[in-house]
């Protein structure tokens, strides 16, 4: 929607928090990220993506398993843990009260 | 017609052109880089290599079983550059043009900003080992000026300096892959420059047997000069030790002892005074309010002040080291201790009065870094002016002559 390098901060601390809410719905594989993300606007690449699930992973947010696929090697099928469930609920609130306070602060 | 290069990725082999394989690996190894401190290494790297292997299957056809240099140029793109996830990943930036859009050019330069630099030695261009050329590139100066630099260090600390360099040499690391070349100069590293460098290298390469010829050459002359100048001193330095011996004896010893504190008050006094005078000039343009002719460069003005230091200085070295032997060789080191002791004394002792009794002293000190890079600034601005502009007639002539002047100090300076 916007190119403003100025919001790069806001799309880059919200990326990790999207993620958990791609995951949050089903089991997914990294191309299945990639693309739902590409139609956004917090599109981004497997070299930003990789190390930064495996950061969510260490932190127990995330997990993955492996599953076979009929077109290639067995894929990472990531899935949200207990703790990631947590944080997701917790951001939505968080985002929820951040949106008041902007439209109020306008006042 | 191309070279194609076998590789596993991640288990599955492909066929790749060789400048594709090149940028390949300029990729993986910055990946690797890139996450040297992240625990989980091993497996993105695998997770890595297994997503340029499925964007790498795309391209191929029962027919068609090598991928191009073009392709996979295009698959690591869109991979986009690895980050490490805590250290600035500019995630986001990254996703506003996420694929092989046009701005991708542009990410590069954003890393570029962020790139960290270190201090490699860098054996391409190299005098001795390298340790200049690396620190050029590193503080991003044109290497003659960090040669020159340390060549006056070494006259102005009287061969001290050399103990740095031989210091730098062993502990400072060589730069061997592409990604320590770029982290060298501060660079961003991407495949490109790799495939530049080989390039490089390569036409190097055909004319190496002229280049190798013209080392040793250069060598050769060295090493006969070191040789001469070698004998040259121990020749000199017996002679003023036997004149000083047979005439001093055991009044010798003792003149000695007295005149070395004065030896060294003076030496350290004609040091703060050069240093204080380059300072000066440096900043004001003038030394001590005097100013210097107007035609004479910054740049050049101060070796002159160094070959007159060096030239005032040079003599008493060689009377204190003829003092040194005249006492006897057993109390050579206890000599020289107190010496050093003595001069770094007074040198200290100097620089404080200096700092509380001179109040220009004390205001260079306060704004010490400003003060510096406005020294600096002004003998790089002197020195490329010097460069670009063709000099004058009257210029001209002056040039050449306070050149050979100062090269005749040196030379007189040696001698003495």
């Amino acid at each position: 929607m916007t190119t403003d390098p100025k919001f790069n901060p806001i799309r880059k601390g919200l990326l990790e928090f999207l993620i958990l809410q791609i995951i949050s719905a089903d089991k997914v594989y990294v191309a299945d990220m990639m693309k739902r993300l590409q139609e956004t606007d917090f599109a981004t690449q497997e070299g930003t993506l990789y190390p930064l699930l495996s950061k969510m992973r260490r932190e127990e947010y995330v997990d993955y398993e492996w599953q076979e696929s009929d077109s290639g090697p067995p894929r990472k099928y990531y899935k949200l843990t207990a703790k990631g469930k947590t944080q997701l609920a917790e951001f939505k609130d968080y985002w929820a009260y951040l949106n008041t306070t902007i439209n109020q602060l306008g006042r | 017609m191309n070279t194609v290069i076998i590789i596993n990725l991640n288990g599955n082999a492909f066929h790749l052109e060789e400048p594709g394989f090149q940028s390949l690996r300029a990729y993986l190894e910055r990946a690797q880089a890139a996450l040297r401190d992240n625990p989980d290494k091993a497996e993105i790297m695998a997770d890595l290599e297994q997503a340029i292997a499925d964007k790498c299957a795309h391209f191929l056809r029962p027919h068609k079983n090598v991928l191009t240099a073009a392709e996979i140029d295009g698959v690591l793109k869109e991979m986009g550059p690895v980050q490490s996830e805590n250290a600035a990943d500019a995630a986001a930036s990254a996703s506003t043009s996420a694929g092989n859009g046009p701005n991708a050019e542009s990410k590069s330069s954003g890393t570029a900003a962020s790139a960290p630099k270190r201090l490699y030695q860098i054996r391409e261009g190299a005098m001795i080992s390298g340790v200049c050329t690396g620190l050029a590139a590193y503080l991003n100066i044109d290497v003659t000026i960090v040669r020159i630099a340390f060549v006056v260090l070494t006259l102005l600390t009287t061969g001290i300096w050399i103990l740095v360099y031989v210091g730098m040499m062993l502990a400072v690391p060589f730069a061997n892959t592409g990604e320590e070349y770029a982290a060298a100069a501060g660079a961003p590293f991407n495949a490109q420059e790799v495939i530049d460098r080989a390039k490089k290298h390569y036409a190097e390469f055909k004319d190496s047997k002229e280049w190798r010829r013209h080392w040793r050459q250069q060598r050769r002359e060295w090493r006969r000069r070191w040789h001469e100048g070698a004998y040259w001193w121990g020749h000199n330095l017996q002679r003023n030790v036997q004149q000083f011996s047979s005439s001093a004896g055991y009044g010798g010893h003792l003149g000695a002892t007295l005149l070395i504190p004065f030896l060294a008050v003076f030496n350290a006094v004609l040091f703060c005074a050069c240093v204080a005078a380059i300072v000066s000039l440096a900043t004001t343009g003038a030394i001590f309010g005097w100013v210097v002719a107007g035609s004479i460069p910054l740049w050049a003005s101060i070796l002159i002040l160094i070959f007159f230091y060096s030239m005032l200085s040079q003599p008493l070295r060689h009377a204190r080291r003829a003092i040194y032997f005249s006492t006897g060789g057993h109390s050579y080191y206890w000599f020289a201790a107190w010496y050093e002791i003595l001069s770094t004394g007074v040198l200290i002792l100097v620089c404080w009065f200096a700092y509380t009794h001179v109040p220009e002293v004390r205001d260079f000190f306060q704004h010490f870094a400003q003060n510096v890079t406005t020294m600096w600034n002004n003998i790089v601005e002197s020195f490329h002016h010097t460069a670009t502009h063709q000099p004058g007639p009257g210029v001209d002539a002056r040039l050449p002559a306070a050149a050979a002047a100062a090269s005749a100090s040196a030379f007189l300076a040696l001698r003495t």
